[in-house]
């Protein structure tokens, strides 16, 4: 089992043009992370601090604006290595589906509203596959049922599902082709807790049946602990943080991750939940140094003009502060 | 059987409410103009010559009982219903006593052929080009296409039909300048091919015009459809550009192209006015203009009541094709 992508030092960045006035929101910058084959690898923060970027570029599906600046993202399949920015449009559209897929954020929109369910799927398989329409029927109706989705959603149109139920089908239409390497992009919000529960289960099982890898974006924690075997914590565009899940949940070492664990509701205690201070920078004009400084409680000089770097905590735990660093090495930094 | 009660019936009903009001209103508009057509009738036929009273008056009696306006409004409005519900429309005051039946009976297979040729031509090469252009709109034949269409586009009808009359009758004299056909009505290649060829340049007018008009309707509904969610999951997912056009792109644009289609199918019975008169072509449109330049009313109105039951069918067709087009009409 080794790494199945693998990004370094990469920075995308949103550069527009408009009357003459470029603007560059640094969405993604300077990440390195490494995703092991057949885990579940969560990637959690606030709106806006890039993941849904970060997911586009590690998914290889971008357009300008949105620019690769930097950095690599390279696939390790079937023991090639694949950097993504060599890809042509034809090694895109072969990996897709087959290898690579994608549930997309906002369901509830994807299925197209004048094709019944069935008809999507036979789209999206035949794309791939030489199949004949009843092959790919009995296909979607096996895999469906494997699922436990019930089998009259074939014959319906996208209209007349639940919410849940869109969001189940286009789970299962993602993951048709029995993918290896799975993304997954706010795939339980706008949906209630009893349905979210369903769809946690059924992303479990997509997962573990083929021991596909599955990278998962949500900003809601709770999701993850269900779900992630690690997490990383990403804050305005950056990587701050990356453990397994316990760890994460119960040793955090990073103050952006410790508040954000903090916050959340906790069934034996009914006191007051604290909020982070202040509000995320805009990525157009990130701070100087680490840029979560204007917001930390343990803010040192260092933090104001020095940009943190990864280092490890131990084995399997990696965070960006200069505080916890210093901590580390027992020696005062300035 | 749901579906026929709660969508069917209803609009049925309303398409015989929209024709009952329709023709209420063809039959009150001509009674409210200063204009007696029997007077004027009487009054041109005794202008040069002297006629016994008596005989005036059995005339008048004659002749208000042909044009359907002797008895109090209520009479008259009942005798109409009972002659039109016979498909009697009337004689013809410029030609009496032909019956305007026959009027619109000789022009109508003109017009119904031209213009159900050129709408359908039109209409499909509209959307299907302007869908393509708005799907790929950064390819270069692209941009070329939608600029072309837009410099024909605003050119007022007469102007293009002009055009095309001067290059293609008068200069390079391919096609023939005015009328509908060659020798005598028979199933003869002679006949037919004369149709063709008559028939063409008016038919290429229209299709210029009604094309342009569908082709950057299409091309902005398309663009609107490329942003939506599942035509971008659709590519993300590298389904074939061909499937994407056609199932999702087009399909999902098809209601207001239907709208179209059927209302302007619908508003053939008015005929193609400005092509016949332009062309010398012997349709429905041509004899409307006679008819109004003429004051000949029962024509005006039979040619009226045509249309009024065109756009009426045409909208209740595009009522009923709703559902097979759009799944979601199908729930309210």
């Amino acid at each position: 089992m080794g790494a199945i992508i693998e990004t370094k030092n990469l920075r995308a960045y949103y550069i527009t043009k408009a009357y003459g006035v470029e603007r560059t929101v640094k969405a993604v910058d300077d990440i390195s992370l490494e995703i092991q084959e057949g885990e579940v690898y969560g990637i959690a923060g606030e709106s806006g601090c890039g993941k849904s970027t970060l997911l586009r570029i590690l998914l290889g599906a971008y357009q300008p604006p949105l620019t690769v600046v930097g950095g690599d993202v390279a696939y390790h399949l079937q023991g090639e290595t694949i950097h993504t920015a060599d890809m042509t449009e034809e090694q895109k559209h072969d990996l897709r589906w087959r290898t690579i897929s994608y549930i997309p954020q906002g369901s509830m929109h994807v299925l197209n509203p004048v094709r019944r369910i069935r008809d999507s799927f036979h789209d999206f398989i035949s794309a791939h596959r030489d199949v004949t329409k009843s092959e790919s029927f009995r296909l979607t109706a096996d895999y469906l049922r494997d699922l436990g989705l019930p089998e009259k959603v074939m014959a319906s149109y996208p209209h007349q599902l639940s919410g849940g139920m869109r969001q189940r089908v286009t789970i299962a239409l993602a993951t048709i082709l029995w993918p290896k390497l799975i993304f997954a992009d706010e795939p339980t919000t706008a949906l209630d807790v009893v349905v979210q529960r369903g769809v946690i289960q059924m992303l479990k099982d997509v997962q573990q049946k083929e021991g596909s890898t599955l990278v998962l974006i949500t900003h809601d924690i709770g999701v993850h602990a269900n779900l992630a075997h690690r997490i990383a914590i990403l804050y305005a565009g950056k990587l701050v943080e990356e453990a397994d899940t316990r760890t994460i949940l119960t040793n955090p070492r990073h103050p952006y991750t410790k508040y954000l664990i903090e916050s959340l509701p906790n069934l034996d205690s009914r006191e007051e939940r604290m909020s982070i201070p202040g509000r995320p920078p805009a990525l157009d004009r990130p701070p100087s140094g680490c840029r979560f400084h204007e917001r930390c409680p343990l803010v040192r000089d260092i933090c104001k003009t020095i940009d943190p770097q990864m280092i490890q905590v131990e084995p399997g735990h990696r965070t960006a502060c200069h505080v916890v660093e210093e901590e580390l090495s027992h020696e005062p930094v300035a | 059987m749901q579906l026929l009660k709660s969508y069917i019936l209803p609009r049925i009903a309303q398409w015989v409410v929209v024709i009952f009001v329709g023709v209420t209103v063809t039959f009150l508009i001509p009674r409210f103009s200063p204009i007696n057509p029997v007077d004027d009738m009487i009054g041109r036929m005794t202008a040069f010559q002297t006629i016994d009273p008596q005989a005036v008056v059995a005339m008048r009696a004659t002749m208000e009982d042909l044009y359907g306006l002797d008895g109090s409004l209520l009479e008259q409005y009942v005798a109409f219903w009972q002659r039109l519900l016979k498909g009697d429309l009337g004689p013809s005051f410029q030609n009496f006593p032909t019956p305007v039946n026959d009027f619109i009976a000789a022009g109508l297979p003109w017009t119904v052929g031209l213009l159900t040729t050129t709408t359908l031509i039109s209409w499909l090469l509209g959307i299907f080009v302007g869908s393509l252009v708005g799907y790929f709109q950064h390819r270069r034949w692209a941009q070329v296409l939608e600029r072309l269409v837009i410099v024909i586009y605003p050119m007022p009808y007469l102007i293009t039909a002009l055009i095309l009359l001067i290059v293609f009758a008068f200069y390079i004299p391919l096609f023939p300048m005015v009328g509908g056909a060659q020798g005598s009505p028979a199933l003869t290649w002679q006949y037919i091919s004369s149709i063709l060829r008559f028939g063409f340049l008016p038919a290429l007018s229209i299709v210029i015009g009604g094309f342009a008009f569908r082709f950057i309707m299409a091309k902005a509904l398309a663009t609107t459809e490329i942003a939506s969610d599942y035509v971008q999951y659709a590519e993300l997912a590298a389904v074939p550009k061909r499937r994407i056009v056609l199932s999702y792109v087009i399909r999902n644009t098809m209601l207001p192209h239907v709208n179209d289609l059927a209302l302007s199918l619908g508003a053939m019975f008015e005929g193609a006015l400005i092509v016949e008169v332009m062309f010398g072509y012997p349709g429905l449109g041509s004899k409307l203009f006679t008819a109004i330049s003429n004051a000949d009313y029962n024509i005006i109105m039979g040619i009226t009541l045509m249309s009024i039951v065109g756009i009426a069918t045409g909208s209740l067709i595009v009522d009923l094709l709703y559902p097979i087009f759009d799944p979601r009409v199908r729930l309210r």
